[in-house]
């Protein structure tokens, strides 16, 4: 403990907080973060539920009943539903022990839409019923409930709407279960080690994008590259948006044996697109990264190479999903 | 538990084919709302009908709101169906406390509450009402079907409870049930030892008085009140004798003895006297003792109905008995339970001959105003020189004599009798049963001036006893007289044998017309419904003794066998707690040792790793066999191909379309021996 003692950062003047501190530290560093967890009873809590203080209650009751009213059947029905509660204990218990969650790599999402946690449960024996998954601290109407077949896998999907922009930790989760009889509550506390990316909230209404200007020195090719018979229209390449294919030209082309046609952009190579920091007026930070993001979508929508320039930070135009990606990381990230 | 499936199959043919078909939530209230129905179904003939009809009312519309999806009533409804009830009950039972009151609202409750089944809170409160309503069952009964009953009570409930805590799908009730048994059945190890160690204790404070006392024995006698007593079949008393049997005529068991006469009513005497002040009793016995162990149902009276006559105190778990003036036995308390004791009575006997002439006028006194044509007739008989001498036993022959040629009927339903009852029975109508023989016989005997008394109890047993036990049942009920004769003391005298002597011999009892369905069996196979009532009894007999009248002396006796040599308390209350603390290591032993199971696959991978490690290959986990395989085939060539195959084959195992559900443990083996094989050759090499 004198290691945690040493922490510098504890409250002081408040001992509820201080000792809530103190557990949270102490918690923590027994359930290190990893994203394949093997449930084992070092990590699996047990408590019983209200239902289970009433229950005991009811047991309670039912004895003094049999025994007020000498009645051995009584103390046979008080006794087997003490037994069976007994044995809803281990098999509670059990239903979590000895399960493997295993947690998938998280997608980014953008700042507002919920992100999807997939997990998968592996069970080395029986089947396991009634695990309820969701965000430690989540309401209870959140746990979304699994059935794990013997021998077998679950696959589970928890989400939640995470913070603003940014490189994210993966919430802590929690599994829990009542399964059979409701008595006991099991529980297990996990905390992933993967992170994810939450990308701005792209701006809505979007605003249209800006003009492209003519770059000096920017690439140059000419303009039919297929050397074909029609201006402006070229064969198709792979990763051609579905909008840019000329169609009326294309059916023509396949009809005579051809392949598909694509409009050529390449005519606007000359002409760089450029999204940018600077153009996006008298708003404020946060703001302009929106913009910035909802432009990066639409840009990338349109099939367009696009650049993107930040205060202190550049991306040479480009197109396709991999730049995208780079865009919108590059403005998560940005500081 | 054939029982089970033939409970099951029964089920199945109810359900309708749509059953499959309904949507989860629909489903899974009916099947509650069907193991609610199951466990009110015993308390129909208690409940007042009222309450049966309400609640047949409520868990049908239930189940019309679960099938059609309809909202549940608004909480008002409730509120107001519920004041309804309450007032009902109070109409019924003048109270709303007490056995009869509270089965009653208990049972509304439930019905009630499953229109409420919003939240995970509701259904728990139905499950624990349900626990309660099935104890309240034993209340009435703890025979052998009604522990069946309610067994499956228990179990539906049970199932009910997991249905409601595996949220996902659809799981089939034979899952739920099968599960819900498991758990009940492990925990069954646990109820046993509970019920064997756990203390029996003495009630911790009084019960309310049951307001029907069922058994045919009572402190009071009006007539009338043993007729209803001698068409229940009921059970009353289980003998076992230790050497001979007496004849079944010789069978008297002393109930309550009745000497108090206000006209209408026989009244028990005053209770004894502090046994410091009582004189010694002046009982004579005669002849062989009779030894037996007797099982008396609750009797809910002080009085122990023993065997004719007991001179020592039987010893009873948990009562002081102390013999009244009367050579009745009485407990110091009622007795609410079934006991189980040693008596050893003396059927020749006679006692009563030193008894003071003044003790003996509260034996002669007569209500004014009663009976006056009787009191006449006795008042001729005295004064006809004839008789006018002749001593107690003369004049009981006499009456005796009278009743059996006086064209007296003996009938179980001889009609009500008005205020002067005994002059009615005894001039006019001529019909009736032991009580009224019994007590027309001690009025006149008073009249004639001779000590008298009515004596109430059991006579007689079944014929032929179950499992060495001879059954006493409620409708052996029965009443007699004895009289005081100065030589001789009080002499027994049954005035009902006068008229049906049949009633004493043979232990005939006359049956009340049997119901159509028993006599069409009892005139298809006499034999068959009897071999079968045996049959019943005595299983319900080896329940009584061993489930039902497990106490206290019984615990103790388990204790001997196991070598506490003096047990108490304390060694009972030591080894309940070693053996639940015995019962708790072994669950922390089991999780322990369960915490070591893993998926079989990965303990094959570990032991494939373990075997190539000692050849000196080292296997990452990742890694399949079929790669393992390959590293084989490089490392070891022509040598290892065996080693080699078999690793593929078990890849194919694994991973292929038909691939096995657990691994081949034969073929884990074989690649061990493989490599062990190969390790040998290669160091030959």
């Amino acid at each position: 403990m004198s290691r945690v003692l040493a922490l510098p950062r504890w409250p002081r003047g408040q001992p509820g907080a201080s000792i809530r501190a103190r557990f949270k530290v102490w918690a923590q560093s027994r359930q290190p973060r990893t994203d394949t967890l093997l449930l084992t009873q070092r990590n699996v809590y047990i408590l019983p539920t209200r239902a289970g203080w009433v229950f005991a209650s009811t047991l309670l009751v039912l004895l003094l009943a049999s025994i007020n009213y000498q009645l051995n059947l009584g103390y046979v029905l008080t006794f087997l539903l003490a037994g069976s509660g007994v044995v809803s204990m281990h098999v509670t218990h059990g239903t979590l022990r000895g399960l493997t969650l295993h947690l998938k790599p998280v997608s980014a999402v953008f700042a507002g839409d919920p992100a999807v946690l997939e997990v998968v449960l592996t069970s080395p024996g029986a089947a396991r019923f009634g695990i309820g998954l969701k965000v430690w601290g989540a309401p209870a109407d959140t746990l979304v409930w699994n059935n794990v077949p013997a021998l077998g896998q679950a696959h589970s999907k928890v989400s939640f709407v995470p913070g603003d922009r940014g490189r994210h930790e993966t919430p802590t989760l929690s599994v829990e279960t009542r399964f059979p009889l409701g008595l006991f509550q099991v529980w297990t506390v996990w905390r992933p080690s993967a992170t994810f990316l939450v990308y701005p909230a792209p701006e809505r209404p979007a605003v249209p994008l800006p003009p492209a200007r003519p770059v000096p020195g920017g690439p140059s090719r000419s303009l039919a590259t297929d050397g074909g018979e029609v201006e402006g229209v070229r064969a198709y390449r792979r990763g051609d948006a579905l909008r840019q294919i000329a169609w009326k030209k294309a059916a023509k082309s396949m009809n005579a044996g051809g392949e598909l046609v694509s409009r050529d952009t390449s005519a606007s190579l000359h002409q760089a697109l450029w999204l940018e920091w600077q153009a996006c007026g008298a708003l404020s930070p946060a703001e302009r990264l929106s913009r910035l993001t909802a432009w990066a979508v639409a840009a990338e929508r349109a099939g367009a190479e696009f650049g993107l320039r930040l205060p202190g930070f550049t991306l040479e135009p480009a197109s396709g999903a991999l730049h995208r990606t780079a865009c919108l990381e590059a403005l998560a990230l940005w500081k | 538990m054939t029982g089970e499936t033939a409970l099951r199959a029964r089920i199945a043919s109810l359900v309708p084919r749509r059953w499959g078909k309904l949507p989860r939530e629909a489903r899974d209230t009916l099947f509650l709302l069907f193991v609610i129905a199951w466990t009110v179904l015993p308390h129909l003939t208690h409940l007042p009908l009222w309450c049966s009809l309400l609640t047949a009312a409520v868990l049908l519309w239930r189940a019309r709101l679960a099938l059609t999806n309809a909202p549940l009533p608004g909480r008002w409804v409730l509120v107001a169906v519920l004041g309804t009830a309450a007032g009902l009950t109070l109409w019924s039972f003048q109270t709303l406390l007490g056995k009869e009151a509270g089965v009653t609202m208990v049972v509304v409750l439930m019905a009630l509450k499953t229109l409420e089944l919003r939240a995970r809170r509701d259904a728990f409160v139905v499950f624990f009402l349900g626990f309660f309503l099935i104890l309240t069952h034993f209340l009435y009964s703890q025979s052998l079907l009604v522990a069946g009953a309610m067994l499956v009570s228990v179990w539906g409930l049970l199932t009910a409870l997991v249905l409601a805590h595996m949220p996902v799908g659809q799981p089939s009730l034979r899952l739920a049930s099968a599960l819900s048994a498991r758990t009940a059945l492990l925990g069954a190890p646990i109820m046993a030892l509970l019920f064997v160690l756990f203390p029996r204790v003495a009630p911790l404070w009084g019960v309310p008085q049951d307001g029907r006392a069922k058994t045919g024995l009572s402190n009071v006698m009006r007539m009338g009140s043993v007729a209803e007593a001698a068409q229940d079949d009921d059970i009353a008393i289980r003998l076992k004798f230790d050497g001979p049997v007496p004849a079944a005529r010789d069978m008297y068991f002393r109930g309550p003895v009745l000497s108090h006469f206000d006209g209408l009513e026989w009244r028990a005497g005053a209770s004894p006297a502090p046994p410091l002040l009582r004189r010694p009793s002046d009982v004579q016995t005669r002849g062989e003792a009779i030894r037996y162990e007797m099982t008396l149902e609750p009797l809910r009276l002080n009085t122990l109905p023993l065997l004719d006559a007991v001179v020592q105190s039987p010893s009873v778990e948990g009562y002081v008995l102390a013999m009244g003036n009367e050579l009745q036995w009485r407990a110091d308390r009622p007795v609410y339970e079934r006991l189980r004791f040693n008596a050893v009575s003396y059927p020749s006997f006679s006692y009563g001959q030193a008894a003071a002439r003044a003790s003996l006028n509260e034996y002669l006194e007569l209500p004014s105003g009663y009976n006056p044509r009787a009191l006449q007739w006795a008042q001729e008989l005295r004064s006809d020189p004839a008789t006018a001498h002749a001593d107690a036993s003369t004049l009981a022959r006499m009456l005796l004599a009278h009743i059996r040629t006086g064209g007296y009927r003996y009938t179980l339903s001889p009609g009500t009798y008005g205020r002067h009852a005994v002059d009615e029975f005894w001039f006019d109508r001529r019909d009736g049963f032991c009580e009224h023989f019994a007590a027309s016989f001690v009025v006149l005997m008073r009249a004639l001036g001779v000590p008298a008394r009515v004596v109430t109890g059991y006579q007689g047993v079944d014929l032929f006893p179950v499992d060495g036990y001879f059954v006493v049942r409620e409708s052996a009920a029965h009443a007699w007289a004895e009289y005081w004769e100065p030589e001789a003391g009080w002499v027994r005298a049954d005035p009902t044998a006068a008229v049906a002597p049949d009633r004493i011999d043979r232990s005939r009892r006359l049956l009340p017309a049997p119901g159509m369905v028993a006599g069409a069996l009892d005139s298809v196979n006499p034999m068959l419904v009897a071999t079968l009532r045996n049959a019943l009894e005595g299983l319900n007999n080896r329940w009584n003794q061993w489930v039902l009248n497990y106490s206290h002396s019984q615990q103790l006796d388990l204790l001997k066998h196991l070598g506490f040599s003096s047990a108490d308390w304390e060694d009972l209350a030591i080894l309940l707690v070693g053996a639940i603390s015995a019962l708790a290591t072994a669950g922390a032993g089991w999780a322990w040792w369960d915490r070591h199971r893993v998926d079989p696959w990965a303990r094959q991978m570990e032991r494939l790793r373990d075997a190539l490690h000692s050849l000196g290959l080292a296997a990452a986990p990742a890694e399949p066999p079929r790669t393992l395989a390959q590293r084989v085939r490089s490392r070891f060539g022509p040598a290892g191909e065996t080693l080699a195959e078999q690793l593929e084959m078990l890849d194919r195992q694994r991973y292929s379309r038909d691939s096995l559900a657990r691994p081949d443990g034969s073929l884990t083996r074989a690649v061990a021996a493989s490599a062990r094989a190969l390790r040998s050759h290669a160091g030959v090499r």
